[in-house]
């Protein structure tokens, strides 16, 4: 009885950390990662393809973390931003359809490539919610083909703590959600969603996590939890 | 059975998604990434040039070890501030740390030395 209740434990402890899973394992839905062991990631400028122009650059900046955090090597940012720029393959759009990445391989080293597209940003006039459409995208440079994807719509609530006045707590609020708070923004959509990616070499976990469940390929999140 | 039971319920404990403590410490990185990214003026720089410095040597992660890219990063920053010796050396020290990180840092080094 005492062990039955310990499981328990641990599975609500389980799934009270994770967010809602798909009915795959991350061996089934990111066989490719598993097969091809890729340890090099290169992060592409995100397409943004929504109102605010800022976007990219909120994602940019804020994506190498999770990843690192799973365990891989990722191109450091601003060098390989300089480079693509240099080479006239800043515009990630050239490159999302390639039927060959292995350029990306021959230049960076990179076994990944990570495209982001920013489909929507919208944050409500009154009040501390910023709403981002998004989509992630992870190509192999071997294989070409897509070896990990996720797309969700993530509800930031960029509020501060009540101050017990609703005055205060209105405008604490709008000056929150018009400076840098949407790094946070951008910064949260990445952790949610890379929670999931298998782990790379550099982590503990590194080829003993492929029996977890996978997250949902698409989903609808409200943040922070 | 009973040990078994207890090894279970850790491992489970351990691989789920909630667990806080990350490979790597980064304190006000992604920040200082994005106001360098937008501004690069000489407040940002520093700002960004101070927390390079915190991630290469005062690295709280559970890897205790230096994350990528930010020595290469950290390097070039130091070139391009006029600081050549410093910012190849970390460039170097990338490659040290990161094997993997040859094809690219070797591109690099070359483009330097032209």
């Amino acid at each position: 009885m005492k062990h039955i209740k310990l499981i328990s434990t641990a599975f609500l402890v389980l799934m009270a950390s994770c967010g809602p899973t798909s009915k795959l394992t991350k061996t089934q839905a990111y066989g490719g990662i598993y097969n091809e062991k890729p340890l090099t990631v290169l992060i592409m400028p995100p397409i943004n393809r929504s109102t605010n122009v800022e976007a990219k650059e909120f994602f940019h900046t804020t994506l190498n973390v999770p990843i690192i955090n799973a365990g891989y090597y990722v191109v450091p940012p601003f060098l390989s931003m300089e480079i693509l720029k240099r080479e006239s393959a800043y515009d990630s759009e050239l490159f999302i359809d390639k039927p060959s990445l292995t350029i990306f391989k021959e230049i960076f080293g990179a076994d990944m490539t990570l495209f982001t597209i920013i489909n929507k940003w919208d944050k409500s006039s009154i009040g501390s919610k910023v709403t981002v459409d998004i989509e992630y995208i992870v190509k192999s440079t071997t294989s070409n083909e897509t070896i990990y994807s996720r797309k969700g719509t993530v509800i930031y609530n960029t509020s501060v703590s009540g101050s017990g006045n609703i005055f205060l707590d209105i405008a604490g609020s709008l000056i929150n959600t018009a400076a840098a708070k949407y790094v946070d923004v951008a910064r949260a959509c990445n952790e949610y969603t890379f929670s999931d990616f298998p782990a790379g070499l550099y982590s503990p976990k590194y080829n003993l996590d492929g029996a977890e469940m996978s997250g949902l390929k698409s989903f609808k999140v409200r943040l922070p939890k | 059975m009973k040990n078994y039971i207890y090894m279970l319920v850790i491992a489970v404990a351990l691989s789920s998604c909630g667990s806080s403590k990350k490979l790597y410490s980064w304190n006000k990185y992604e920040k200082a990434s994005y106001n360098y990214l937008k501004k690069a003026d000489e407040k940002s720089t520093n700002k960004i040039i101070k927390e390079y410095k915190k991630i290469i040597n005062e690295q709280k992660g559970i890897r205790k070890s230096i994350p990528p890219g930010m020595c290469a990063d950290y390097g070039f920053l130091l070139i391009q501030k006029g600081n050549k010796a410093e910012g190849i050396a970390n460039l170097k020290k990338e490659i040290a740390l990161y094997p993997e990180s040859k094809v690219f840092i070797d591109r690099i080094l070359k483009l330097i030395e032209e």
